[in-house]
């Protein structure tokens, strides 16, 4: 089964890499016209931002010294490596078609590792029905939505590929590769520190997991030394656990940011244009998100307030769900990223790929879901609609920005109703291991 | 590299020296712009050629120029340094339209006995007419073009010679040119005999009149080094280009110069997709598109560039570019560059109309090598600079009705999705007709 299981990854992996690889040679200009649109491409991914950066970097000009670049100081060795984008337009493609591959990759693991239907807490009663990771992988790779992203070439891309590394490592047990991946999503976007509660977590389990199988099998030969065994491998406490990642997690951050001190000619100044830019939403392009407009339209003085108000509750939402759903840390991981893709100061169609194709991990709950039909529809009305618009008010000139706000909000609301209803799916799921004839039968929330 | 210092400057004092420049690219100008400048003038604008100006037919002018210069002078014999003042009014004024009079410049037509028609014409009769174009130099006189005649002078000096005389006319030798004033007055011409110059009695008016006339040869004149033209490219609201034409006439000489752009913080520049291209034809119009073709042995245009970019609501753009032009080629410069979005507060009362960018201003030096050695004399004179016309910028404006409904419906949909998933979070299942109030048993789960 194993090698079938090899053989459909590849065919996979193969048109997946076909097809992108098809779209970007041709159709030679179509990179250029998604990097500029603005669902895809927000000011601190995009990729002609990216360029920009480059091109004062290779001429000896700080790029955070004002200007246009927002994105990471390590993002500027490693780009300058390739050829000239603009020269050589195809340089880039093999490199996004290689992350979205092992994104993919690190997707599959996640989903083979059956983390989704039985963590150490819990078992869930349908997980013969979850979702085969070659479905999983299918599923994400051949998202319209993938497509379009992987065609912009936003460095969002490598943010995802970060988050889904830390996921499976985490899933494998491999704490510190986990947490060095997500300090390396961190550095890049500053959101992905919120995902470091369900991660810990999901190490924690996952380490003890392996231990137990471990120690189960050596202690069926050992009958009368159980207690000396138990004695001598004391799980670690949760708390000492998660305190000894977070210090791992603020070293790795720390050794990223003097890096980037050193390659920005020992200035601190990108942490402004970076992370400030984030926190401070000092660019009001429109997104496809709910900030933009409203920080277009308030006056100053409320403006700090409102931040202030954004953050918080979107950061709220990490240790909620996590506490929560203790017994699904993978579910939090995979809520916590439809937060993102929806109250990030950013975002973009790619933080809505990612928890699309996260949410298959979930697929065996997709049954007790409520509003799939009426949330999936008007993610589909807003995602043909806010292109019009969006032509309409800044093109044509005869339409206003209220359309494709009105836009932006049907499309959070349609995803936050997605968000909301595999929540109750799954905690459903849970309960219903607790009470098995609820099974099928209805039940309300008090 | 655009600006230098003129006059006598001390090597300590230079040290000391900053450069300020701003540029205001659109007013709505009315007589208090003049008076201010009037007053700096010894006699206040009440005797000599400042006399003429009147608020109301200086802005009336075609194309009008105020200047005021002042720069240290050190004479050579050591003794005191004095600061000199210079202020220009330069004005090109269509005669006809300036011959209205002030307090009722509704254009009138032409008497039809006035009238010279072209009898070749068909329809040539009583009621029709082909205008033919006017031959004759027109008739007019100061106190026509200005409303009032030339009171009195405002001696500078009693000495003889340049400084002493009131007024100059440029015109050719055959033009005929009356004075008439109550006084007898002092008439001197210049060598190259197009330079008429009078030293009036003070106290006196004087009035210069000029008949109709035909001339069968016009005033020499000098044609300049440069031809600079500059427009926005692109259409919509979220991006465009900035195109420059450059183009020297001369058949011989090249032209060395600095391009310099002071461009507002909301218009993005993006420097890697500067691109300079040179081809090498007669020179055309300045509105005339030229399609660039690329010479085959032509160096890079651009010798220098001093690029500093801009921070958001803190400093603009700062490009100047070290252009070299050979002879009879024309330059073509372009850049993209992307527009903001602003805050509710940052745009004018009428923002449709768009916001201004500053002309770009052109230095020319001299093709010679005596160029390079500029910056350590401290003894300049005047440089030639050129100013391309400014550009009207058009950005995406939100809806200025909406401030309070943005913030409600932003508001709401965050509402609605932390609402619904805290609900979900935090209660708890029960079977639908276990829930109290339901019409069920009301029995309570364990």
């Amino acid at each position: 089964m194993n090698l079938q299981l090899d053989r459909h990854k590849a065919l996979l992996f193969g048109s997946a890499a076909a097809i992108r690889l098809l779209l970007f040679t041709g159709f030679p200009s179509l990179p250029d016209l998604l990097t500029g649109r603005v669902e895809i491409s927000t000011p601190i991914t995009s990729f002609k931002r990216l360029q920009e950066g480059l091109f004062l970097y290779t001429h000896n000009v700080s790029p955070y010294d004002g200007g246009v670049y927002h994105q990471a100081p390590l993002l500027l060795p490693l780009f300058s490596l390739l050829p000239n984008p603009s020269i050589y337009p195809l340089a880039t493609d093999p490199l996004y078609t290689a992350i979205d591959l092992l994104s993919a990759n690190a997707l599959m693991q996640i989903a083979e590792s059956r983390e989704s239907v039985s963590s150490r807490l819990f078992t869930s009663s349908r997980k013969n029905a979850r979702w085969s990771a070659v479905a999983v992988g299918a599923g994400y790779l051949f998202n319209p939505l993938a497509l379009l992203t992987t065609l912009a070439r936003p460095t969002s891309v490598l943010t995802d590929l970060f988050i889904l590394l830390a996921t499976s490592k985490a899933c494998a047990g491999h704490a510190l590769t986990s947490t060095l991946a997500l300090a390396v999503a961190s550095y890049l976007s500053l959101y992905p520190v919120l995902l470091f509660p369900p991660l810990a977590l999901l190490c924690y389990d996952r380490i003890l997991l392996r231990a137990s199988h471990a120690g189960s099998s050596t202690n069926s030969n050992v009958t009368n030394n159980n207690n000396n065994n138990n004695n001598n491998r004391k799980p670690p406490s949760l708390f000492v656990f998660v305190l000894a990642h977070l210090t791992r997690l603020a070293l790795a951050l720390t050794a990223l940011l003097i890096l980037s001190y050193l390659i920005n000619a020992s200035s601190w100044s990108f942490i402004p244009a970076t992370y400030g830019t984030h926190l401070l939403l000092r660019d009001l392009t429109p997104t496809v998100g709910l900030w933009w407009y409203f920080f277009t339209e308030i006056f100053d003085s409320f403006r700090a307030f409102f931040l202030a108000i954004f953050w918080l509750h979107m950061a709220s939402y990490s240790l909620g769900i996590t506490i929560r759903v203790r017994g699904q840390p993978l579910f939090a991981v995979v809520a916590l990223l439809g937060v993102l893709a929806v109250f990030k100061p950013y975002p973009s169609v790619g933080d809505t790929r990612l928890f699309l194709g996260a949410l298959l991990l979930y697929g065996h709950v997709f049954e007790l879901t409520r509003y799939a039909f009426p949330a999936l529809s008007s993610l589909l009305y807003s995602a043909f609609l806010g292109p019009a618009f969006y032509y309409l008010w800044i093109y044509a000139g005869s339409g206003n920005a209220n359309f494709f706000y009105a836009i932006t909000l049907v499309w959070s609301l349609g995803l936050s109703v997605v968000l909301a209803d595999v929540i109750y799916a799954v905690l459903r799921d849970e309960w219903e291991v607790e009470r098995p004839e609820m099974k099928g039968r209805e039940a309300r929330q008090i | 590299m655009t600006f230098e210092p003129e006059g006598t400057h001390s090597n300590a004092s230079m040290r000391n020296l900053h450069l300020l420049h701003g540029t205001l690219p659109h007013e709505v100008v009315c007589t208090e712009n003049l008076t201010p400048f009037l007053k700096l003038l010894p006699c206040k604008g009440k005797a000599g050629i400042s006399s003429l100006l009147d608020g109301h037919k200086l802005f009336d002018a075609n194309w009008q120029t105020m200047a005021v210069d002042v720069k240290p002078v050190c004479p050579e014999d050591g003794t005191e340094c004095i600061l000199q003042i210079e202020q220009t009014v330069d004005m090109v004024l269509d005669i006809e339209r300036s011959k209205r009079p002030r307090d009722n410049p509704m254009p009138r037509p032409i008497p039809t006995e006035d009238l010279v028609c072209d009898n070749s014409k068909p329809y040539h009769g009583g009621d029709s007419c082909f205008p033919l174009d006017r031959t004759s130099e027109m008739s007019w006189s100061l106190n026509k073009v200005f409303g009032r005649p030339l009171k009195g002078s405002c001696p500078l000096t009693t000495e003889d010679g340049r400084d002493s005389e009131t007024v100059c006319i440029n015109v050719p030798h055959e033009r005929e040119v009356q004075e008439r004033t109550a006084a007898d007055l002092v008439k001197k011409e210049h060598e190259d005999g197009y330079l008429r110059c009078y030293k009036i009695s003070p106290n006196l008016d004087f009035d210069l009149i000029l008949p109709e006339q035909y001339l069968s040869s016009n005033l020499p004149l000098s044609h300049p080094s440069l031809h600079a033209f500059r427009s926005i490219t692109g259409h919509g609201q979220e991006r465009g280009g900035v195109r420059a034409i450059l183009t020297n006439p001369s058949l011989t000489s090249p032209v060395r110069f600095v391009y310099l752009e002071s461009l507002p913080w909301f218009m993005k520049p993006y420097l890697h997709t500067l691109r300079a291209t040179i081809s090498s034809s007669t020179a055309p119009l300045p509105d005339q598109y030229l399609e660039p073709q690329q010479a085959p042995n032509t160096a890079d245009p651009i010798k220098q560039m001093y690029y500093r970019p801009a921070v958001d609501r803190h400093r603009g753009t700062h490009l100047e570019l070290l252009l070299e032009l050979p002879p009879a080629s024309t330059l073509t410069l372009t850049y993209d560059f992307e527009k903001s979005l602003l805050r509710y507060t940052e745009y004018p009362p009428d923002a449709n109309r768009g916001f201004d960018v500053a002309p770009a201003v052109i230095r020319l030096l001299s093709s010679s090598s005596s160029s390079s050695s500029s910056n350590g004399s401290s003894l300049l004179g005047a440089s030639e600079y050129l100013r391309t016309t400014s550009l009207l910028l058009p950005l995406p404006t939100p809806d200025f009705s909406m401030p309070y409904n943005v913030i409600i419906l932003t508001s709401t949909v965050m509402a609605l999705a932390f609402g619904s998933i805290f609900n979900i979070l935090v209660r708890r299942f029960v079977a639908a007709d276990e829930a109290p109030g339901y019409g069920g048993k009301g029995a309570k789960d364990e």
